[in-house]
């Protein structure tokens, strides 16, 4: 199996799920009380996409990079690891989150659902270490539909 | 509001389903694994003079981030332990016979080279210290009859 580690600052990647429970808490609440507020989810969705594809757009790692962790607000935590499962997970992140988003004009409870949803699976990641997409990432990688 | 209290319920009703059968296929993987005999165990079994010492089985692999970040510190913690760690990836027949469907994997085992229990996912060092107790009084108890 190739290893192909590196070292990854799981500090920015806790303050990328962070990002998310966030976002996703505020458009759900807030869309409760002021509908436009869900524009936050296709926003957030953009924001997880761009960020997939082009690093320096990724904003909450960003705001780690550039203003968390110089400020020593955030510990940085490198650790030995892949920076692709990460990026596919947030990728998949971003996926649901543009079809929750297409989902919340016909069936508003369904894309509100799925956005939930994706805030659950960064919150399992915050807090237990545990990355579904990573563990997508690995089983495609291992059955050859998936390169790094 | 109705959107958001539905959401709710089938968010709630998605995250409910996935832990229960999670739940489901932990128990159905532990139950297999601690019936199965101490057989197919070559170079994991007690090493001479450690007869009375259990020890524990560490399933590991590359692609496995909460191994290095939360496990291993854990095990570390553990202090004169014997850990036997094991690519799971690698030693697939020996994964196979513990049922290890996710990483990490502990398994305590007994000196007898029994499996005592079976850890999916990450194990915290009071826990693995809890089962290493159990596992110690289960020796004595068998050494005394």
């Amino acid at each position: 199996m190739s290893t192909g580690t590196q070292v990854v600052d799981h500090s920015a990647l806790k303050v990328n799920q962070t990002g998310i429970i966030a976002t996703v808490v505020v458009a759900f609440i807030g869309g409760a009380v002021f509908r436009p507020v869900l524009v936050l989810i296709p926003l957030l969705a953009i924001v997880l996409l761009l960020g997939t594809f082009a690093p320096q757009l990724a904003l909450f790692k960003q705001l780690y990079f550039k203003v968390l962790k110089p400020r020593g607000i955030v510990k940085p935590r490198p650790v030995q690891d892949r920076p692709e499962p990460h990026n596919f997970a947030q990728g998949l992140g971003g996926v649901f989150l543009a079809v929750a988003s297409l989902l919340l004009i016909p069936v508003p409870f369904l894309g509100l659902a799925l956005a939930l949803i994706v805030a659950v699976l960064a919150f399992v990641n915050l807090a237990f270490g545990y990355c579904l997409g990573c563990q997508i990432f690995f089983q495609l990688e291992r059955r050859g539909l998936l390169r790094a | 509001m109705s959107a958001q209290l539905w959401a709710l319920a089938v968010a709630g009703a998605v995250v409910l389903v996935a832990a229960c059968l999670e739940a489901y296929r932990s128990r159905r993987a532990r139950r297999l694994a601690l019936s199965s005999g101490p057989s197919g165990l070559s170079g994991h079994l007690p090493i001479n003079g450690e007869e009375h010492a259990p020890y524990i089985l560490y399933f590991t692999g590359d692609s496995c981030t909460v191994c290095r970040t939360h496990q291993e510190p854990a095990l570390a913690r553990l202090g004169d332990v014997r850990v036997d760690k094991v690519d799971a990836v690698a030693e697939r027949a020996l994964a196979d016979r513990f049922h290890v469907y996710t990483l990490p994997t502990t398994v305590v085992m007994g000196a007898d080279g029994r499996a005592l229990h079976v850890n999916y996912g990450y194990a915290p060092a009071p826990k693995l210290e809890r089962q290493l107790a159990e596992a110690r009084g289960t020796t004595l108890r068998t050494a005394t009859a």
